[in-house]
């Protein structure tokens, strides 16, 4: 067979259209409404998950005639030809619903405060100061797998009604006395010392609305709208204009244009087009923030100056700088490496401080302080306190003496960076305590590694294989060898030849993260193999499947950062994107994330460079509306 | 102690001031239909309701223990002067709870649960939802100050569903007013509002409908659609809606709370409000974790209520008067609510007079967790249930549960056991109970060298600055002075024993010519058990 439409047809008849088209169609997958002569945008998804199953094995049925191993090699090598090798151009515009986190951040933005939820945030306790995060329905991961990728989540009459309880509370938080210094920022001006929400001015009103729809809107509010507005408040003073005022605000944050994205954005439609300059300003705010631009940014969105390769540069450097940037770490890091497993490790509070944030500070610090890519594999800095710093005998000595205040039984307090000048098998993401508690064990550790880190799609393992205990219920067998026998079994090597040596390099760690070895053993994460403490031998040397062997994680980690290096970098260049542009990539958006992937490589570039390359990318920039 | 913090707090009621307003006469079981059943008062009186107010960490015994004392004649402690004034309208009770101790949270499932092992059925107050809250517009209330503790979740829960569940709770005050009273489709102006509302942004979506894409266009059906609904949605509130018994638009939202102070107070603010309106006729609210965390710096105190709460372990004069300072706060905010109650006219009478009010805490000593003279108040007349104004010392130590199995009987709830309880407690509506009784016992003092054997009362001293410091009072000498370890205070339960006679042996070391225990070897009890070693 060769890899060609043709060859591809066959392919179909011989093995496919039984069952998905000609008569049946199960599982919703028709072949008969794809042509392989004509591939199009459109088809990717079904062609995807075709290459998929047949590369796996998954397909045809295990009962069915299958391909010989040169059949299927033609299928994907003709996927790769059509789909790999497209040309870039921008995804489809849609607008997109802000998520619970954008939509909190972004209405503190305009009002200048939090709606909160008052509760007593005693230390060892869990709160949630947030009014709207406590009543904001979780938001459903998109098909990306982040939660910004809103589009499959529908707006619901519960929402409705959060939103219209959100909108009343916050504007008539605006005229409660304590927030006069935010009103008076909406205002424009200062406001007299008696002034009270009933002596508001006709002058005052009209201000306040239209700064107020600027804001809120995130581009100057059309005249025609702000006309309108400014007709109904005409000629009412006191409490009823009053009343207007609020009644206008309120409209405008119920409004589609305040949550949601890009609906105002002008358009062509049918024309590939760049985005203007307050979209542009948007997309840099909500994928660094998870917020609206700030007044400085919105300035240069508003004088188009943001569109100047120079500003456009100097604003993403400062983006990045802000403290704000820690979103990129707090949101985008924690979905995309699924952090919140941590949560259900420890259960006191000052605990699950301290554990949860040595992988979230010490990724801010990479996001945030130009730090190369692949340090996330390796790297010289983590962050610890009082509570981790027994992980660090040797360096522990680095951090500020904790002195315990009177009176406080336990407390939260900030990580510290440290060096790891002396403490070994710590440096990096992968050794941390935190993701090693998550992640029990060496096929759960092996696998999250494979998926997150290297960014393989491994599928599902099949439903008829029993759990590995069963199979191998023989207990003169070591764990490592009932997953060696499991292995024996062609349909489960196909994974487990990847996953397992990977999880049993960690070996050396326990569950809670700490090494399993005793104290005596100075040469713990080196070692190749020993006795812990409890006298079970441990080996974490292992074999991956490119052939390349290791005694322990030391030497599986040189792999990663040297013959690994580029499927690590595409990973996380594929996740940067997807988390930005707030969409699933699609087919054209390969040579975007090749493109960058090699410049990255090549340069050992930083996270800074990677951003600055997501941000001037052709899907960040430009669009294309549709008919 | 002088009360720096004000009390004084303003009404939201608009024109209202002051106690028993003069409000219109409001029949609010017209209003709500309220079943005969919850009618204790006779047919036409207004309904009962069930609150429960929770203090955190215990107590220091010697501040709040009645000692001495007759039923009808008795001296509050001075814990209790805070709400002294409403001495009348309280039923103190006392000797509740069992022999051992309690961990934190085995005594915040006991305090509506009646026993720390009934973990499988609903609390006191969702039995009592179950029974009168069914006709209000919110079944119940579930409220609180302070964030969950995941060390020791039960801290943070007194309140438990059919299943023994723990049930969510709520401590924002604003977003209860807003549950009660501003729903925006429960009230008629509201409904309104969100009417004009509706449309005014439907018109701005189709005309940004006109000029957008395909794309958007899909999403703004959507919206549209949703805007639709909502409409609908009123429509059928509007056909369907009753006319209110109040006009809830008269009520003032509580001001947005920037300390504890202030959020407890619109918290109990609200509670009379939602117990006056019949939003609900069950709430609960808990001060804080029964552990709590919390710093009460507005009172000056810097360190954390459960660290100062072990006043033997972390003890010196400074935390002392730091813990006694929470715990009067805490006995201010139950004054506050039996005033806000009885500000408020329900036909004959006040809203506390149809009102049985549950007042107390987990653990009698907050150090070493007795769970023995666990502080517990009833407050109101409960529509007649409870004959107050008066000092109940049970002659036997009594289980919680006892006394919860009595108020389910008194709210007419069919049940004959509760938890570990089929013996409702006696007395509360003045019908007979047996009353502690001093017995005669014998003191004197053995004395060889080195040792002592004392038998006599045991007190704790009433001198904070020896908080820790105990005496065994012998008729006709100087008492003995105990200054032991918490090793010794702690294994032989000194604070269960306090206030009835013992024999206490252990090792002398005389001072100032007083005698002077410093460790105690044996310790049996004249009348009663001697063994504290009994999980509780």
């Amino acid at each position: 067979m060769e890899p060609t439409a043709e060859g591809v047809s066959v392919f179909l008849e011989k093995y496919c259209l039984q069952c998905h088209g000609e008569g049946k169609v199960k599982g919703k997958v028709d072949f008969t409404t794809v042509s392989a002569s004509r591939p199009t945008d459109g088809d990717f998804d079904l062609w995807e998950l075709a290459s998929e199953v047949v590369d796996y094995e998954e397909m045809p049925p295990e009962e069915e005639k299958q391909p010989t191993v040169e059949e299927r090699a033609a299928f994907l090598q003709w996927y790769r030809n059509v789909y790999e090798k497209v040309e870039a151009k921008p995804g489809v515009f849609q607008p997109r619903r802000l998520s619970a986190p954008e939509y909190r951040n972004t209405m503190r933005s305009v009002f200048g405060f939090d709606l909160e939820n008052k509760v007593i945030a005693a230390e060892q306790t869990v709160t949630e100061p947030s009014l709207i995060l406590k009543l904001m329905p979780t938001d459903p991961p998109g098909e990306s797998g982040y939660i910004n990728d809103t589009h499959a989540a529908s707006l619901s009459t519960h929402l409705w009604d959060q939103y219209a309880y959100f909108s009343e509370a916050a504007v008539n938080q605006l005229f409660a006395r304590v927030r006069r210094p935010q009103l008076e920022d909406l205002v424009g001006k200062e406001l007299p010392g008696d002034f009270t929400p009933t002596s508001l001015t006709q002058t005052q009103a009209a201000a306040l609305l239209e700064n107020f729809a600027n804001r809120a809107f995130r581009r100057p509010i059309p005249e025609e709208m702000l006309k309108e507005k400014l007709e109904k408040i005409a000629g009412l003073s006191g409490n009823r204009l009053l009343r207007a005022v609020k009644f206008e605000m309120r409209a405008v944050l119920m409004s589609p244009a305040f949550f949601y994205r890009g609906m105002m954005m002008p358009q062509s439609p049918g024309k590939q087009q760049s985005v203007d300059s307050y979209e542009l300003a948007e997309r840099l705010s909500y994928f660094f923030w998870e917020d609206m631009p700030d007044e400085e940014l919105s300035r240069v969105a508003s004088d188009g100056s943001l569109n100047e390769p120079e500003v456009f540069q100097a604003q993403v450097l400062r983006l990045l700088e802000s403290p704000r940037a820690r979103s990129l770490a707090e949101s985008f890091a924690v979905q995309w490496l699924v952090l919140d497993e941590i949560d259900d490790v420890y259960a006191d509070p000052t605990q699950l401080h301290a554990f949860k944030n040595q992988p979230i500070d010490f990724l801010n610090y990479l996001f945030t302080e130009n730090r190369p890519v692949m340090e996330i594999i390796d790297s010289e800095v983590t962050f610890a306190n009082y509570i981790t710093a027994s992980i660090y005998p040797k360096d522990r000595h680095q951090l500020a003496k904790y002195v315990k205040p009177k009176g406080i039984e336990r407390a939260s307090v900030p990580n510290q960076k440290i060096r790891l000048e002396k403490t070994e098998g710590r440096g990096g993401l992968l050794t941390m305590p935190a993701i090693l508690a998550m992640n029990h064990g060496p096929i759960i550790r092996g696998t999250w590694t494979l998926r997150h880190i290297l960014g393989e799609h491994l599928g599902e393992p099949p439903a008829d294989i029993p759990p590995i205990e069963s199979t191998a219920g023989d207990r003169s067998l070591s764990f490592r060898e009932k997953f060696a026998r499991h292995r024996s079994d062609a349909a489960c090597a196909r994974c487990h030849d990847k996953i397992d040596p990977l999880g049993f390099a960690f070996e050396a760690y326990n569950d809670k993260g700490g090494f399993l070895l005793g104290r005596d053993k100075k040469a713990l994460p080196k070692l190749v193999s020993g006795k812990s403490s409890s006298g079970n031998q441990i080996d974490p040397s292992g074999k991956l499947p490119t052939g390349e062997t290791f005694a322990n994680f030391e030497e599986l980690k040189q792999i990663l950062m040297t013959s690994r290096r580029e499927d690590i970098v595409r990973n996380i260049v594929e996740q940067v994107l997807s988390y930005a542009l707030c969409r699933d990539l699609e087919a054209y958006d390969a040579p975007t994330v090749d493109s960058i992937t090699e410049t990255i490589v090549n340069s050992n570039g930083s996270w800074q460079d990677l951003f600055l390359e997501v941000v001037n990318s052709l899907p960040f920039r430009e669009t294309v509306f549709p008919e | 102690m002088k009360r720096n913090w004000s009390i004084d707090r303003r009404t939201f009621l608009r024109g209202a001031a002051g106690a028993a307003l003069p409000l219109p006469f409001l029949n609010l079981m017209e209003a709500s239909g309220a079943s005969d059943a919850t009618n204790l008062a006779g047919d036409e009186g207004p309904p009962v309701r069930f609150l429960s107010l929770f203090k955190p960490n215990g107590v220091h015994p010697p501040s709040w223990n009645i000692n001495g004392g007759t039923e009808h004649d008795f001296r509050m402690s001075p814990l209790m002067a805070p709400f002294s004034q409403h001495k009348d309208d309280l039923l103190i009770l006392d000797n509740m709870g069992d022999y051992g101790f309690s961990s934190h949270a085995n005594s915040t499932r006991r305090f509506l649960s009646g026993h720390h092992q009934n973990t499988n059925q609903a609390s006191l107050d969702q039995i009592l939802a179950d029974h009168i809250g069914r006709e209000t517009r919110h079944r119940s209330l579930e409220l609180t100050t302070e964030g969950l503790f995941p060390g020791q979740i039960g801290c943070s829960y007194i309140s438990y569903g059919p299943g023994g569940e723990r049930l969510p709770r709520e401590s924002d005050p604003q977003l209860i007013f807003d549950r009660l009273f501003r729903h925006p489709m429960a009230v008629p102006s509201k409904r309104r509002e969100m009417s004009s509302l509706l449309d005014r942004v439907s018109d701005d979506a189709k005309s940004l409908q006109r000029k957008a894409g395909s794309e958007d266009r899909d999403t703004l059906e959507e919206y549209l659609s949703v805007v639709r609904d909502t409409e609908k949605r009123i429509e059928r509130m509007e056909e369907n809606a009753s006319p209110p018994s109040i006009n809830f638009e008269d009520l003032e939202r509580p001001p947005l709370a920037t300390n504890l102070d202030d959020q407890v107070n619109a918290m109990i603010d609200l509670i009379a409000l939602a117990l006056w309106t019949d939003s609900t006729r069950c709430a609960t609210y808990m001060l804080g974790n029964s552990n709590s965390r919390m710093i009460f710096d507005f009172l000056g105190v810097k360190e954390q209520h459960h660290y100062l709460s072990h006043f033997f372990r972390n003890f010196s004069r400074e935390n002392i008067d730091g813990l006694l300072k929470i715990s009067l706060w805490h006995m201010e905010k139950f004054d506050y609510l039996l005033t806000r109650l009885k500000s408020f006219k329900d036909q004959e009478g006040t809203l506390l007079d149809h009102t049985v009010v549950l007042f107390g805490s987990g653990m009698g000593h907050s150090d070493n967790h007795t769970a023995q003279r666990v502080p517990t108040i009833l407050a109101g007349k409960g529509g007649g249930m409870l004959k107050t104004g008066r000092y109940l010392r049970y002659a036997e130590n009594q289980e919680l549960g006892n006394l919860h199995l009595a108020l389910m009987q008194g709210f007419g709830v069919p049940v004959d056991t509760f938890a570990n309880s089929s013996k409702p407690i006696q007395g509360l509506d003045g019908s007979p109970f047996e009353m502690y009784q001093e017995r005669p016992f014998e003191s004197w003092i053995k004395l060889t060298s080195g040792k002592i054997t004392v038998q006599g009362r045991l007190v704790m001293s009433e001198n904070l600055d020896e908080a820790k410091t105990f005496y065994m009072e012998v008729e006709g000498k100087d008492p003995v002075r105990v200054e032991v370890s918490f090793r010794d205070f702690h294994n032989f339960n000194l604070a269960y024993h306090v206030g009835t006679p013992i024999t206490l042996s252990g090792n002398r070391s005389d001072k100032n010519g007083q005698l002077l225990m410093t460790k105690v070897t044996e310790l049996k009890s004249v009348f009663g058990k001697s063994d504290p070693r009994k999980a509780g």
